[in-house]
């Protein structure tokens, strides 16, 4: 029994001896630049960069110097400054994505190094997005002489605000529509978009003025709903120089389905934000060409 | 005299090869070996040609004459496939299909003439072999002279891409664990959504309402990959490119069951080509590639001195493969965050019947264009966490006004923005044929099907020469599936007309409808199959087969060999599992393939008053979802307990010493996914029984129950510590409590 005890001690001892040996010989240590500010920087920067058995860090936010040991088995420096540079910091051999560097906190924010952009030729190339850049030229002459525009675009706007599930700006959004919508002077309308606009500015005025009077996005999308169906009314009639998309989601509106207007074919869901931003289809498309 | 005219035959056909043609043999030599590769940190087998993974890119011009001789120095047989290639029927490279497999050491030529362009890949048909290395480029270029060939598109540099990965388990293991419900990938990957993150996440009622509709935990793949791989390497770097340059990127997912979002850390890529055809450019931030799909990418190098990350993220964003270009510091693209589980869950939960057939809500979902997967994207539609964490530290905040990371302005490539740049009508003419598929299938056995039918339970599809095909493809199931037509490019029928672009793999997500339609003008056996490799090894296949076709050489005896190729990708699948505890020996072991289930259950006590007994059940899996088996059984026990006879729920008696009796009894899978089992044995007794035991209460623990109407009873935990052992402990009511060790395989 005590042999086995002592045999046990021996091995135990040797074992250690090698993981000791293994840990001096093979850990290396360097010294790099990382671009960073504060102590906030120093926390997030060691975290990033400290991976248990493979490798640490201590980064100085004054000399913005880093002290990295690791492995060499295991790991590299390489591998180290890639880690940070994905939590947001700059080295000499990384730069961080730059919406991981503008994520930052403020204090963090430390100067970067400017690139130096090459001038691309124009592409030569015919995308399929050039082509609609054609149709914003005409475009700008027939706005002027269309006063619903403006109650158009301030619609556009507010179902953006609620496509971000924004009710801020939604609510700001709604008080220039309901502007926009008293604005209209209804003689200067053609004799269809006047009959129309009889019929449902009341409905539009009310539902704005709900609109405007919360915060919070679920209740403004309740009155977008209608709101939505009697803009349309309006748009059927009148005369646009670019495409409108009448578009649907059968699930909003506690499942009885909504419909929205759209500039872009792609759906954008104001219903849901970002919950199901691409839920819903185009059902027509609104076009006078 | 036969001398003679030898001589002239060979005259005429060198001399007709030289002028009569004008075309150019381009001949790769192939050498198919076994050998070791380290991507993990472990040593493993895999397979290299010319020593080398992946594959070598191959290259041909248009109006060329492939000439590939493939050498087979393996212990085993091999074939070669030429992705979305037009060829003779039997250079399609498919065994049993259009050729006998190429045997160990045999040499086989694959020759047929080059009739398109564009960026295709290659690789084994054969097994599972396309995981261990068995995959490359094959690159098909445009002549000069093409009345196609598109200025500042065609003639930038380029770059052949192939994407892969690698699992340090046997290819043929995972498949078997695949089909055995076997969560170890899913704990490797933190994907297990057990319990105990359910509640962490404030999601309890949604895994409940799961389970209560019989879904096992859902995640985007099945797999969990130790590397992913660009052409072979983890990260790699393209320093002959420099600030100003344009690179085309010719990229083949040549993943065996991956999709990979594909990042560029310089800007916006402009897709120019997909599976091989030109479209209309069109640019985006990211795109997902499928399985076997390719994707042609421009991309820019904005700066000098600094070299741009090119990502390629599997689809469950466990890992990443980088390259980068141009050379300098180098610019990182930010990591897809994970994905929220338990938000898809909810979503799924909404979208499933109780009877497990699944209900859009009238979304008329088509050409990935509604990425349901998109509630789990944190990058679009935000992080709950950062969100949380912010509102501690910051009350004053305008939350609003913070979108996290969440950007809802990427632009994701879908199948309605790609549009062929020449008109791709089929000819008007022709009588059109129309069929349709629903795909099917369920995770819990792992069978993969086409209208619930495996490739071993249906005939090949006959089609005419001449005519038109359309096919209308519903996904029924809950993961998606890379369709790809062997032969043939397909038109996608979408709001592009008759510019609808070509491809040959369709990728179809859950729920969607999509119609593509070819026209049938190569005779020959075709293979119409989901590409993902163990999807196709459960059997999610069918063969188009032209009626009247001339006999194929390379397979003299067709009828049987396409009994081989039904067998192939039914076969059966064998588990077993022991606990060794300290009251006794509890166990199975099961032979399974699509449809039947061959199982023996044991406990074996370790003194006869605990007795000893088995349960033998073979069975028959009934319906899509697999819930019923009706089964017959042999039960034998033997227990020294002094004649003690018992009773069981309905008064009937039962010596539990010695018993052999057979017995007729089905299994019917219940919401919480409880097994409740009914039999009737040949001595007129009846028992029922309902059991679980796979409750996943925390990423590694499991609970089990078990209770009948004799009267007994069981329950247990399980502790998995690696992918064959775990710790147990139960409580019976025959034994009492045990402790163990369980080893399963």
């Amino acid at each position: 029994m005590k042999r086995l005890k002592s045999i046990l001690m021996v091995f135990t001892g040797l074992l250690s001896v090698t993981v000791f040996n293994a840990q001096t010989k093979y850990t290396k240590t360097e010294t790099v630049k990382i671009y960073g500010n504060c102590g906030l920087c120093e926390n997030t920067i060691e975290k990033a960069g400290n991976l248990k058995n493979e490798a640490t860090v201590d980064w100085d936010k004054d000399t913005k110097l880093a002290t990295i040991s690791y492995n060499s088995l295991r790991s590299s420096k390489e591998q180290v400054l890639k880690r940070i540079a994905l939590a947001g910091y700059d080295s000499d051999l990384y730069l961080a994505p730059d919406n991981t560097y503008a994520d930052l906190p403020g204090c963090c924010q430390y100067e970067r190094a400017p690139k130096t952009t090459v001038n691309m030729e124009e592409p030569k190339m015919e995308t399929a997005m050039g082509n609609h850049s054609d149709h914003s030229i005409i475009a700008d002459a027939i706005i002027d002489n269309n006063q619903l525009q403006t109650v158009f675009e301030n619609y556009f706007a507010l179902k953006d605000a609620l496509v971000n599930s924004d009710g801020n700006l939604a609510l700001e959004k709604a008080k220039e529509l309901l502007i926009a919508i008293n604005a209209i002077k209804m003689d200067e309308l053609s004799s269809e978009e006047h009959i129309v606009w009889m019929k449902v500015m009341k409905h539009l005025v009310i539902d704005v003025k709900h609109i405007t009077e919360t915060k919070e996005a679920a209740q403004q999308r309740g009155y977008f709903n209608t709101l939505s169906d009697n803009i349309y009314q309006v748009m059927k009639v009148s005369e646009q120089e670019s495409p409108t998309y009448y578009q649907h989601c059968p699930m909003a509106n506690n499942g009885k389905g909504a419909n929205w207007l759209s500039k872009e074919e792609a759906i954008k869901n104001p219903y849901y934000g970002s919950q199901m931003l691409s839920c819903g289809k185009t059902v027509e498309t609104i076009k006078w060409f | 005299m036969s001398k003679n005219l030898k001589w002239l035959m060979l005259c005429i056909i060198s001399f007709s090869a030289q002028f009569g043609y004008a075309q150019n043999t381009v001949r790769y030599d192939l050498t198919i070996t076994d050998t070791i590769v380290n991507f993990s940190g472990k040593a493993k087998r895999a397979i290299a040609v010319n020593g080398q993974i992946p594959m070598p890119t191959l290259t041909f011009t248009e109006g060329d004459i492939a000439e590939i001789v493939v050498h087979n120095k393996l212990q085993e047989s091999t074939s070669l496939h030429w992705h979305g290639v037009f060829l003779p029927n039997k250079e399609d490279g498919v065994p049993y299909l259009t050729q006998m497999p190429i045997q160990p050491n045999e040499t086989f030529t694959y020759s047929f003439p080059i009739i398109q362009s564009g960026t295709h890949w290659y690789h084994s048909h054969s097994g599972l072999q396309e995981q261990i290395g068995m995959y490359g480029s094959l690159i098909l270029l445009k002549k000069k002279d093409d009345p196609t060939f598109r200025k500042g598109i065609d003639d930038l540099p380029e770059v052949p891409i192939i994407l892969s990965e690698w699992t340090d388990i046997k290819p043929e293991n995972v498949h078997r664990m695949l089909h055995n419900a076997n969560d170890w990938s899913a704990i490797k990957k933190g994907t297990v959504q057990s319990y105990s993150e359910a509640i962490k996440a404030r999601h309890f009622k949604t895994k409940l309402g799961n389970e209560m509709k019989r879904m096992l935990a859902m995640d985007v793949s099945d797999v969990y990959y130790d590397k992913f791989l660009i052409n072979g390497k983890n990260e790699s770097q393209l320093s002959q490119f420099k600030g100003g340059d344009k690179v085309r990127l010719r990229i083949s997912n040549g993943g065996a069951s991956s999709y990979f979002w594909l990042n560029y850390a310089g800007g916006k890529m402009t897709v120019v080509a997909n599976d091989g055809n030109d479209v209309v450019p069109v640019e985006v931030d990211r795109l997902i590639i499928g399985v076997s799909e390719t994707y042609d990418v421009v991309v820019a190098i904005p700066t000098q001195d600094i070299s741009y990350e090119f990502l390629a993220t599997p689809e469950d964003r466990t890992k990443s493969a980088s390259i980068y270009l141009g050379n300098g510091k180098i610019q990182l693209k930010s990591r897809m965050p994970k994905l929220k589980y338990f938000e898809g869950m909810k979503m799924m939960n909404d979208m499933m019947n109780m009877d497990g057939s699944m209900d859009d809500m009238g979304m008329d979902m088509s050409l990935q264009k509604m990425d349901m997967n998109t509630v789990m994207y944190p990058e679009i539609t935000g992080n709950p966490k950062m969100k949380m964490k912010e509102m501690k530290t910051d009350n004053e905040m305008d939350h609003s006004k913070h979108a996290m990371n969440a950007d809802q302005n990427i632009v994701t490539l879908n199948y309605g923005m790609l549009k062929a740049p020449q008109p791709t009508t089929l000819p008007k003419n022709a009588p059109v044929r129309e069929l349709r598929f629903e795909l099917t299938g369920n995770m819990n056995r792992y069978v993969w099907s086409m209208d619930n039918k495996v490739l071993s339970e249906t005939d090949k599809i006959l089609i005419k020469k001449g005519e038109n095909v359309r096919i209308t493809l519903y996904n029924g199931s809950m993961m998606r599936h890379p369709m790809h037509l062997h032969g043939h490019d397909f038109r996608v029928l979408n709001e592009q007309g008759e510019f609808a672009p070509l491809k040959n793999v369709l990728d179809i997500m859950p729920m969607e409808t999509d119609t593509i339609e070819f026209n049938a003008n190569t005779e020959g056996d075709w293979f119409f199959h989901c590409h993902i490799l163990y999807h196709m090894m459960a059997g999610m296949n069918r063969v188009f087969s032209y009626e009247k076709q001339a006999s194929n050489p390379y397979l003299p005896n067709k009828k049987w060999a396409y009994k081989k190729l039904q067998a192939e990708s039914n076969k059966l699948h064998f588990m077993v599992e022991n606990d060794f505890a300290t009251n006794g020996n509890d166990g199975f072991a099961m032979l399974q393939n699509t449809r039947w289930s061959f199982g023996t259950e044991w406990r074996l006590g370790y003194h006869d008053s605990h007795g000893y007994e088995t349960e033998t059940h073979i069975g028959r899996y009934i319906g899509k979802n697999q819930w019923f088996m009706p089964f017959v059984g042999f039960d034998w026990r033997y227990r020294k307990q002094n004649g003690e006879v018992e009773k069981n729920l309905f008064g009937q008696s039962n010596t539990k010493d010695q018993r052999a009796v057979l017995s007729l009894g089905a299994e019917y899978t219940l919401p919480m996914l409880v097994k409740l089992q009914g039999e009737v044995f040949t001595d007129g007794n009846v028992r029922f029984q309902l059991m679980r035991e796979d409750i996943p209460i925390s990423p590694r623990i499991r609970w089990a129950f078990m209770v009948n109407t004799d009267k007994e009873y069981m329950t247990g935990f399980k502790y998995i510590v690696t992918r064959n052992i775990g710790i147990t402990t139960h409580y019976d009511s025959d034994m009492g409590i045990g402790f163990g060790a369980t080893l399963y395989y």
